[in-house]
């Protein structure tokens, strides 16, 4: 049986033992309710669902502005610039340790339990391995490139425009797509915790009720969600393979991606 | 990254101006004190909280659930990421799944391990267990592929039993990769843990500064970050000394 | 395949002998010959060189002889006995660069076949000394390989070779990770060990050059299958010199094997 099918069969039973399992009593409902019954919960109240999925959403894409190009932008400055790189990246990267969630009630003091905490909280949950992944990976141009263009007499910014940012953007891909997991997990993490919107709030609200469908059906919603985004960059990476040999040994986005590990929760 | 003592002392130096920018923004009134108590407050606070007896049996429980979470995954974790790596067919088999596991966010699960465990020791546990095993396997399975086969051909060619190729050669070739691996699953791990903590629990350091939180003392709360920051740092900087000491096995 | 033990008495220490050896490699879809028909004498103490274009089973031939790889037909003796396994007492093998042992010092790579067969630390250093001191690194013993140059490194992995003094040492592409002044210079300091050692060595090269320049005799390899398609006997009179390189008896020995290797590629 080659890889694939064995891949193939083992997603399928996992979904088939989702249901069978807790209808069959072997698992109780209320430490997982069955596929049909979380689809159902969810279905049931869709609008309340959909309304936290909107609220959920527009923290994501503000705070995936913030972490994303503020990351992006700082990491590349820092990457190429050798000084403040030796000077900081270490200290970035020690920074990176800290378990950040405790910050998230510092933030609700600050800025309240409305959306502002939750999008400060996942902007910086985002924006520290964001950097860390674009200064890596501006490190990985290949200099023949940029002596190449040199010797053709490109002057800074032509050299900027024409083979620095070409070159870079595989790593600004691999920098927003782990930005990215960690906006959402930082947004739906912040929601668990303290607020009164979003799914976040919904799986912890039906959580303290025992309600387990519900709860599951909040969990697939952000399982979707990070699916998709994951999707969505994996698609452009792939418009954008062209680029990528642009890389020294020709290291792929997903080869940097590992370097700057998500300390996603 | 090799750097000499000039960089050390301008980081240091950046590190105090920013407490002094701190000191200040909060002694001349620019920042509400109360939003944001002083450095030297805050870190007198610290210093008293080191002293109570409830806080320091807080960091305990919490070093304890740690610890066995860590001791639990790091072994299990390892050994199903080297038999991973060791075979082929497993490898084409599993690697894709793993890599979706380890990139679907693990805290919305936090709420099944309520559900399971109750509030206490064991979801704490099992949580921190689930936050840090999928990374271990991971990092297993690159130190596994890091090994060189020409090492291995050479211990063979000069007649090595597996046991000699194994601390001979797998273990110091993977020895770089698996302090790597280890610095970042106790990240990992110890962010799972605080999570679990500050979301539902008794007790815990978590526990203490989601409360601090929730009845505004600042100082306190402060004071907890800075405190769980330092001890995440020192950390993370023991182990990054550890590997630039070996370092020179990486090339 | 064990009634050899009184052949043995009478072939002496260093003897190579290869009969009617084949290898085929089994993939899923088919059956790939890469050795055909191969037989070979090599005497103690001569120096053997195998070239050819890739894919010619040169390498293979060699790990066979090395006892890391088995033949699928035919016989290979060393010194008189079948090689089904390495046997560091009769052979040592010197790879390409990549092979040292980077968490080991200089010495310590020497020593490492010796710590393998449990001897005391004292006897390895002393005899690694020895070792490092007959490839010209006396002094450099303390070094890990990162801190030498590629002809250094080589140097190391010849000195582990020879460490357990066996009567063959068999060589794969060594110094094809060098460049053209180290690879010359090494070309030397092996003939003056070899010299100096009296030990069987099977050499494998692509420069063509160097096969001459180092050989008592030349087996020249075609690919698809790997053949023997000449066997030429090297008559240029020793110490070889730099001189030499652009005689005629050498110009006319290299022209002849590229004219083989031209016609199998």
């Amino acid at each position: 049986m080659s890889a694939a099918t064995l891949r193939r069969l083992i997603v399928i039973s996992l979904i088939a033992l989702w249901e069978i399992l807790p209808r069959a009593g072997f698992i109780p409902e209320l430490f997982l309710p069955s596929l049909s019954s979380t689809l159902a919960a969810g279905w049931n109240e869709a609008g309340e669902y959909g309304h936290a999925l909107a609220v959920t959403l527009y923290e994501v894409a503000i705070s995936m502005a913030f972490a994303c190009g503020g990351g992006i932008l700082l990491g590349a400055i820092v990457g190429s610039l050798p000084r403040p790189r030796i000077l900081i990246m270490p200290m970035v990267s020690s920074l990176y340790a800290v378990p950040l969630v405790i910050l998230y009630p510092v933030f609700t003091i600050w800025l309240g339990i409305g959306s502002e905490s939750k999008i400060a909280f996942a902007s910086i949950y985002g924006f520290l391995p964001t950097m860390l992944a674009t200064a890596a990976g501006i490190q990985t141009i290949d200099p023949q490139l940029l002596l190449a263009a040199r010797s053709m007499g490109a002057t800074l910014s032509q050299r900027l425009v024409r083979v620095i940012i070409p070159a870079a953007i595989p790593t600004v891909l691999s920098g927003l797509r782990v930005g990215g997991a960690l906006v959402i997990v930082g947004v739906v993490v912040s929601e668990m915790l303290i607020s009164s919107a979003g799914i976040g709030y919904l799986i912890s609200r039906y959580r303290t009720i025992l309600d387990s469908p519900h709860v599951f059906a909040g969990v697939l919603l952000v399982l979707a969600m990070a699916i998709a985004f994951n999707a969505a960059i994996k698609w452009i990476e792939r418009k954008a393979a062209i680029w990528q040999t642009g890389t020294r040994a020709g290291q792929s986005a997903e080869e940097i991606a590992p370097a700057a590990l998500q300390p996603a929760t | 990254m090799q750097s000499g003592p000039g960089v050390k002392a301008a980081r240091v130096a950046i590190l105090v101006a920013l407490f002094a920018i701190w000191e200040i923004l909060s002694r001349t009134g620019i920042v509400n004190p109360r939003l944001l108590p002083s450095a030297s407050d805050t870190l007198m606070t610290l210093s008293d909280l080191l002293q109570r007896a409830s806080v320091r049996k807080d960091l305990a429980v919490t070093a304890t659930e740690v610890v066995t979470a860590f001791a639990l995954a790091v072994p299990v974790g390892a050994l199903i990421g080297f038999l991973i790596a060791e075979n082929r067919y497993f490898a084409d088999v599993a690697k894709p799944l793993l890599f979706f596991a380890f990139s679907i966010p693990k805290s919305i699960f936090l709420p099944m391990f309520i559900l399971v465990f109750g509030v206490g020791f064991a979801q704490k546990v099992g949580f921190g267990f689930f936050s840090t095993i999928f990374i271990v396997i991971m990092s297993t399975t690159t130190a596994v592929e890091s090994v060189k086969v020409e090492h291995l051909t050479v211990a063979r060619s000069y007649g090595a039993t597996p046991m000699q190729t194994a601390f001979r050669v797998y273990l110091p070739s993977m020895l770089p990769v698996l302090l790597e691996a280890l610095r970042i699953s106790m990240i990992f791990n110890l962010t799972g843990i605080i999570l679990a903590e500050m979301y539902a629990s008794r007790d815990g350091i978590g526990h203490q500064i989601a409360t601090w939180g929730e009845n505004f003392q600042m100082k306190q709360l402060l004071a907890g970050v800075v405190m769980i920051a330092a001890i995440a740092i020192a950390f993370n900087e023991l182990v990054r000394w550890v590997e630039t000491r070996c370092s020179h096995w990486r090339t | 395949m064990q009634p050899l033990a009184n052949i043995t008495l009478l072939k002496p220490a260093g003897a190579i002998e290869v009969r009617n050896v084949g290898q085929v490699f089994k993939t899923t879809t088919q059956d790939v010959v890469a050795l055909e028909d191969v037989s070979l004498d090599v005497k103690p103490g001569r120096f053997v060189v195998l070239v050819g274009p890739s894919g010619c089973g040169k390498s293979t031939l060699l790990m066979m002889m090395a006892g890391l790889r088995q033949q699928t037909s035919g016989t290979i003796t060393i010194s008189g006995a079948p090689i089904p396994e390495p046997d560091p007492n009769r052979v040592g093998v010197v790879f390409q660069e990549a092979s040292l042992f980077p968490w080991l010092t200089a010495e310590e790579n020497v020593e490492f076949p010796l710590a393998l067969r449990g001897i005391t630390k004292s006897d390895r250093r002393a005899r690694a000394q020895d070792a490092l001191k007959l490839v010209g690194l006396d002094g450099f013993g303390k070094r890990h390989p990162h801190e030498l140059s590629g002809g250094m490194k080589q140097r190391v992995s010849i000195a582990r070779g020879l460490v357990q003094d066996p009567p063959v040492l068999l060589m794969d592409e060594p110094f094809a990770a060098l460049d053209e002044q180290t690879r010359m210079t090494m070309g030397d300091e092996l003939l003056r060990i070899w010299a100096a050692t009296g030990k069987t060595v099977v050499f494998v090269t692509h420069s063509l050059t160097e096969a001459v320049y180092l050989a008592d005799e030349v087996i020249v390899m075609s690919p698809r299958p790997g053949r023997i398609v000449d066997h030429l006997q090297v008559s240029l009179p020793r110490p070889r010199t730099y001189e030499m390189l652009s005689g005629d008896t050498f110009g006319s020995l290299r022209d002849r094997i590229w004219r083989h290797i031209r016609k199998s590629a």
